[in-house]
């Protein structure tokens, strides 16, 4: 390279490396709880953050949730809907390197006594992403388990947007495969742009804030956030190559949503956990 | 006919035993609060408890409550003012003893 055109170089690199930090991490709202599949029911606590969970980087503020539940189902029973709004606690969540609105909820054991499929969903407010010019708001479900006896984990809850799982979320080995089908207004939207993130840094609900510690390290912004698309039918089948949560995030299931006079991104996220055996 | 018969009888017991085997029966107590224990069954592919025996019995044996679980698959009785276990039975191999000091509200 020559001398003269090393300073537009060195601009051109400038420019990259804004672009690689705007877009390496992916936005993924979270809803956790250290525990997917129980032996005894017990009262569940739950973080809902809104992060980038690969990295613990920039913690997000979220609004007061629109809609807070959980939708219970014992065997082949009919399934249970509990609203969870009242035991939702404002907090603060420390990223590695920001602070953000956040909440917490601890609903008594009573909501999750029975043996069965526990579907937590939530319905955040909008976040308005001053990047992008818009709003995004990521319907997100996570699905537990009590004692074995399964419920619907398979069935769609008739959310507007949403991810159906074909393999029960909370049972999964390490080196496994997770499939499901991406749903719009309840058809599968084909050849839908998924985003996957591990929970590399364990949430401490106790501590509100994210372990400092990352359990992987990326060799590769790619890596961060990996990037699929569902196939024709909708659906989806990602590795699980660590035991830990993975979230995973269908992007712009909206047509043409608006949200005070913007953008909406609706998106579906879903978590699921991977087991090692041993 | 008689030789005919018995492999023929035989094959409902076959697949009760091949059904029984390939999924494993649970069953979890709580208390009411109010004097009364709920205990759920079922199977570990989901499938209903409908039926299954669910006895209570003092620490001698002797049964307290012999009752069956519902259409719910459940079934409700009143808490035993002695020490007791409950017994889901769905079958040799498929019996769930719980101890009435592990059942909690």
């Amino acid at each position: 390279m020559s001398s003269s055109s090393r300073p537009a170089a060195r601009l051109l690199a400038i420019a990259l490396g804004g672009l690689v930090a705007t877009t390496a991490e992916a936005h993924f709202q979270l809803l956790y709880t250290p525990e997917a599949a129980l032996n005894e029911s017990a009262a569940i606590e739950l973080a809902l953050v809104f992060s980038h969970p690969f990295d613990n980087g920039f913690t997000m503020n979220m609004g007061k949730p629109e809609e807070f539940y959980v939708v219970a189902q014992r065997g082949e029973g009919e399934p249970k809907k509990t609203d969870l709004t009242q035991y939702l606690e404002p907090i603060e969540w420390s990223g590695l390197d920001s602070k953000a609105a956040a909440y917490v909820a601890r609903p008594p054991r009573t909501v999750t006594r029975s043996l069965g499929d526990y579907t937590f969903v939530l319905k955040p407010a909008p976040y308005y992403e001053g990047n992008e010019d818009k709003y995004i708001q990521q319907i997100t479900k996570t699905v537990i388990n009590v004692g074995g006896l399964p419920g619907a984990w398979d069935e769609p809850l008739g959310l507007p947007v949403e991810i159906v799982p074909l393999d029960k979320p909370y049972a999964n080995w390490v080196g496994g495969v997770f499939r499901g089908v991406v749903l719009a207004d309840g058809k599968p939207v084909p050849h839908a742009e998924i985003e996957i993130e591990f929970l590399n840094h364990e949430p401490q609900i106790g501590e509100r804030r994210f372990d400092p510690a990352a359990k992987v390290t990326a060799p590769q912004d790619s890596f961060t956030t990996l990037s699929v698309r569902a196939d024709a039918a909708g659906q989806i089948i990602i590795g699980l190559p660590k035991a830990g949560w993975w979230g995973i995030c269908a992007l712009n299931l909206d047509d043409g949503l608006k949200h005070d006079g913007k953008e909406l991104s609706l998106d579906a996220v879903l978590w699921i956990k991977a087991t090692d055996m041993k | 006919m008689n030789r005919l018969r018995l492999p023929l009888a035989s094959v409902p017991l076959i697949a009760i035993a091949w059904a029984a085997y390939a999924h494993n029966a649970i069953c979890d107590c709580f208390d009411n609060g109010d004097d009364t224990i709920t205990c759920e069954g079922g199977f570990s592919d989901g499938a209903k408890a409908v039926g299954v025996p669910l006895r209570v019995l003092d620490t001698a044996g002797k049964v307290l409550v012999d009752g069956k679980m519902t259409d719910k698959s459940d079934f409700t009785f009143p808490k035993p003012k002695v020490d007791y276990r409950v017994q889901f039975d769905a079958g040799q191999g498929h019996v769930v003893t719980i101890d009435g000091r592990d059942i909690e509200q």
